[in-house]
């Protein structure tokens, strides 16, 4: 694979605010990158800037090998998709897909013809070109953008937070179906969320952001796993990493791996911890215990309800994690300690 | 146990009958329309259908005579093709600058608030006061106008606009239509502009951001994209102008009083003339009553732009 998309220290200056504070990132050919990161994070202004929406203040923007930083929208051969879908009111289905063909322009008009009728068979959505977008239900709305976005074919196609007006089980469908369609084209995609489960269910590689910086580049697995750092653990996973204060480091630990030593066999060698429980809340297939250890850091257990466990305020239980599953960071920097340097 | 019956206050009871409290809530909005619009409306109407004068106040009914007096005449057929000429005249050039403007001033510039200031003067401005101030610099003699222009050097012998040194705008028959034209376009260019300015700023930003992804132009995407979605709120801007410029008297009366001859001449003004300066009260009445059918259809047409904007 090849880099597609390079992001050379990016910046982008609102005033006094550092929206996007020097950012690299290389984006392969082919893969969805997701861009993850709480609100105001800058991952939106990231992606204005790919697309041209919002000029750099420093820094570069290459897509294709071919330097884009200055160059308006329409010469980037971009597609984007918005949070609201955007679709142009006043216009037919059929006229909001066609729309991007006509403003390129060059083209006949039994060729746009055919091209936003595939656009369409691809989606599903022949039936509704006759329609206006406030006739369409949210999930019809998504794929005519879809369409639209797909029709001129262009080489990266950007998302920012395209699911999140879809209700609960509509989303986790099309999150699945929007997969299945970018693999399909292998399209180069930019796709931008906050929501960690989409970001961890869609990404072939995720890029996690806090305050205009990317805090890591890796695949689920890895920003899951090995988190560069305490914001990436904490943010990641609900709830997120357990953090304790050690005497040389910070230690990290996730939910998950806390098991309750009453009644079960725990191997030798692992840590152990006293936890005085505050609340426990019962979600169904797990069962989080909220509590605090020895020195009052407040932590967090996940326990499969398989586990039948059961616990009421003012308990003191003990749980056993994994010595494996332990994480180690600067208590400076917040930065990983690899496992050979601890 | 005797149980005593509380007896609810007369008051009460008058305001919580929401017929009679609806009722008197009304009165006085209804009592102001019939008195200020159905009244005089329903007088002109027996007016025209009269043989009053200022002379002779009595009521005698002479059916359409007046209406078919009136039409014959030279001076309202003119003043017929007058008002449509200047309406539509001036309100095509009113879109086309007052679009100009709204886009301009959509955009962020050094010294916009003084330039939106500028604009606006205009309509802030009493018509009677602002038309006077054009009625000097159209003057035939002192036009400030004439002297740039002789400045430059394109008035005078030998040069593009003729060999006088005044162009007389309101002694000749197109120039003196022109300058009603380009008054009542001063003065309704800014309500325009703001209007639309109103639209384009309520534009949903994501849709304009979408289009320029799309890879349209700042052109397409206004024509195609802006223009369509404020076109509610252009109909009614220019209904409303249609109005205000359909049934002025202001600016005519003072800019040319309908001359040179009647070349100026409009519904509002020959009205005015035959009813109030020349005493016939009946034909005055009878030339006004020839707005009622127009802004009769320009009134549903605006409330029924104002229901479809609504519905969206």
């Amino acid at each position: 694979m090849t880099t597609f998309v390079e992001i050379l220290a990016l910046k982008k200056q609102f005033g006094d605010v550092k929206a996007v504070d020097g950012v690299d990132l290389s984006i392969q050919e082919g893969e969805m990158l997701v861009i993850l990161g709480p609100s105001g994070c800058g991952k939106t202004t990231l992606m204005r800037m790919i697309a041209g929406l919002e000029i750099p203040s420093d820094g570069e923007i290459m897509i294709g090998g071919q330097q884009v930083t200055k160059l308006p929208p329409r010469a980037r051969h971009i597609a984007m998709v918005f949070q609201s879908y955007a679709l142009y009111p006043h216009m037919t289905v059929y006229r909001n897909i066609a729309f991007p063909l006509k403003a390129q322009g060059g083209l006949e008009k039994e060729e746009i013809d055919k091209k936003v009728r595939h656009a369409a068979g691809a989606l599903g959505i022949e039936s509704l070109l006759d329609r206006k977008p406030r006739q369409l239900s949210g999930g019809e709305r998504q794929r005519v953008a879809l369409a639209r976005a797909m029709v001129k074919e262009p080489s990266v196609l950007l998302l920012d937070e395209p699911l999140s007006n879809l209700d609960a089980k509509l989303r986790a469908s099309a999150r699945d179906e929007l997969q299945r369609f970018q693999r399909r084209l292998g399209i180069t995609t930019i796709f931008v969320t906050h929501d960690q489960v989409e970001a961890m269910g869609l990404g072939d590689r995720i890029a996690v952001m806090l305050a205009g910086k990317v805090r890591q580049v890796g695949t689920p697995a890895e920003i899951y796993g090995e988190s560069a750092d305490t914001f990436v653990a904490t943010f990641l996973g609900s709830p997120g990493m357990n953090l304790l204060e050690g005497a040389e480091h910070t230690i990290g630990f996730r939910p998950e791996h806390m098991l309750p030593v009453d009644g079960a066999k725990i191997r030798e060698g692992t840590t152990r911890y006293i936890v005085t429980v505050d609340r426990v809340e019962n979600l169904g297939a797990d069962t989080l215990v909220y509590g605090s250890v020895d020195d009052g850091t407040h932590v967090v257990a996940k326990i499969a309800s398989t586990l039948l466990f059961s616990a009421s305020t003012g308990d003191q239980r003990e749980f056993a994690i994994n010595p494996a599953h332990l994480r180690y960071f600067d208590k400076e920097t917040g930065r990983i300690i690899a496992p050979d340097a601890q | 146990m005797s149980v005593e019956t509380v007896k609810p206050p007369r008051f009460s009871i008058l305001s919580d009958n929401e017929r009679v409290l609806g009722a008197l809530m009304l009165a006085p909005a209804v009592i102001f329309i019939l008195a200020l619009v159905g009244l005089p409306l329903v007088i002109s109407i027996a007016f025209s259908l009269s043989d009053v004068t200022v002379g002779d106040t009595s009521l005698d009914f002479v059916g359409l005579e007046n209406f078919r007096r009136v039409i014959r005449t030279p001076q309202f057929q003119r003043a017929v093709v007058d008002t449509v000429v200047f309406t539509i005249v001036a309100l095509l050039i009113i879109l086309v600058l007052a679009n100009i403007l709204a886009v301009i001033f959509t955009q962020d510039f050094h010294g916009k608030w003084l330039a939106r200031i500028l604009v606006i003067l205009p309509w802030a401005t009493p018509i009677a006061l602002g038309t006077l101030g054009w009625l000097w610099l159209l003057d035939s003699k002192f036009s400030p106008i004439d002297y740039v222009l002789v400045q430059v050097g394109l008035l005078g012998p030998d040069t593009l606009l003729g060999p006088g040194l005044h162009l007389n705008y309101l002694g000749r028959e197109f120039l003196a239509m022109g300058s009603v034209i380009l008054v009542h376009v001063w003065r309704l260019t800014p309500l325009s502009a703001v209007i639309l300015l109103a639209g384009l700023t309520s534009i949903d930003q994501e849709l304009i951001d979408q289009a320029q992804v799309d890879g349209a132009s700042g052109l397409r995407t206004h024509l195609q994209i802006k223009l369509p979605l404020i076109t509610p709120i252009m109909a009614i801007a220019s209904l409303f102008g249609f109005i205000l410029i359909f049934t002025d008297l202001v600016v005519v009366f003072v800019l040319t009083r309908g001359g040179p001859i009647y070349y100026t001449q409009v519904l509002s003004m020959w009205s005015y003339n035959k009813g109030l300066e020349g005493g016939a009260l009946a034909e005055g009445a009878a030339i006004a009553l020839f707005f009622a059918p127009v802004l009769l259809v320009a009134a549903v047409l605006i409330l029924r732009t104002v229901r479809r904007i609504e519905v969206n």
